[in-house]
C-alpha cells in the first residue's frame, strides 16, 4: 500500500480524473471529498461488504431443502393474510 | 445446453437467454452468466440460477412488488455499460434472502440487479440511497399484488425466462 501523508486541504490525485481533498480532521473522524468521473463508482467500503455477505447468505439458500418457490410464497402470502 | 445444478438436477437451458453479468454478483464475481427460471405461474419469486457454477441461485424479486414507492436513481454509466436505448427495456430485480421464518424473509432494496432485456447484459448496482435496506421485510411492509405485476412477470418471461 502507498502511504502519503497530507495536509488538510491538500489533494491527491488519481490517474488523470480522480481528486481526492483532505477536508477536515474531528477527533477520530476524518472528512475526505472525492472528485471523480460519472462512471467511477464511489462508496464506503463496508457498504460493499453488507452487499457481499447479503449476496453470499441469500444463495445459500438450500439448506433448507425446499426449492419451491411457491412453498415459500404462499406461506408469505398466509402470513401476509393473518395480520 | 444441460446444466447440472443442485436444486432441481439437470435442466436444458437455451444458452441465448443467458443474462451477462460482466462484473458478476458481489461476492460471485467469477460467475457471469445466469438465466431465469420459473417455476410456478402467478408466484413473483423466481430462480437466477447461475449457468458457470450449477450451485449457485438466488431468489429473486421484482422490487416494485415490496416496496411500491421503490425510487433507483441508476447512473448513466450504469445505463451506458448496459448499452440501455429505452427505459422500457430495463427490468429490476432484488435478491430475495429467504429463511424458515415467513417474518425474516427480507430483499436487498439497497443493491437491485438491473437488466437489459434487448441484449441481456446486467448489472448489480449500489444506489446512492442508505435509507433502501439490504435487509428489506417483506411481511413487516406492504406487499403490493396487483395486476400490473403478473402482467410485467409475464413479459419478463416471456423476454428472459428460459
Amino acid at each position: 500500500m502507498l502511504i502519503l501523508t497530507r495536509k488538510l486541504g491538500e489533494t491527491i490525485r488519481i490517474a488523470d480524473d480522480i481528486k481526492i481533498t483532505f477536508l477536515e480532521v474531528k477527533g477520530r473522524q476524518l472528512r475526505i471529498g472525492i472528485d471523480a468521473p460519472k462512471h467511477i463508482s464511489v462508496h464506503r467500503e463496508e457498504v460493499y461488504q453488507m452487499i457481499q455477505k447479503q449476496n453470499i447468505l441469500a444463495a445459500e439458500y438450500d439448506s433448507l431443502g425446499d426449492n419451491k418457490l411457491s412453498h415459500i410464497w404462499n406461506r408469505l402470502i398466509q402470513e401476509k393474510e393473518k395480520l | 445446453m444441460r446444466l447440472a445444478t443442485i436444486r432441481f438436477g439437470e435442466i436444458d437451458i437455451d444458452e441465448s437467454k443467458a443474462i451477462l453479468f460482466k462484473a458478476g454478483i458481489l461476492g460471485f464475481e467469477h460467475l457471469k452468466r445466469y438465466v431465469f427460471l420459473l417455476q410456478d405461474k402467478g408466484i413473483l419469486f423466481w430462480w437466477l440460477q447461475s449457468v458457470d457454477d450449477g450451485s449457485v441461485a438466488f431468489v429473486v424479486t421484482n422490487p416494485f412488488v415490496v416496496k411500491p414507492d421503490y425510487k433507483p436513481v441508476i447512473q448513466d454509466n450504469d445505463l451506458e455499460l448496459l448499452q440501455v436505448k429505452l427505459p422500457e427495456d430495463i427490468f429490476l430485480m432484488s435478491i430475495v434472502t429467504i429463511r424458515h421464518d415467513p417474518f425474516k424473509v427480507t430483499a436487498n432494496l439497497r443493491a437491485p440487479i438491473v437488466i437489459n432485456s434487448k441484449n441481456k447484459l446486467a448489472k448489480q448496482i449500489i444506489l446512492d440511497r442508505p435509507d433502501y435496506p439490504i435487509q428489506y421485510s417483506i411481511m413487516d411492509n406492504k406487499l403490493i399484488l396487483g395486476e400490473e405485476f403478473y402482467r410485467e412477470e409475464e413479459m419478463i418471461a416471456s423476454a428472459l425466462a428460459i
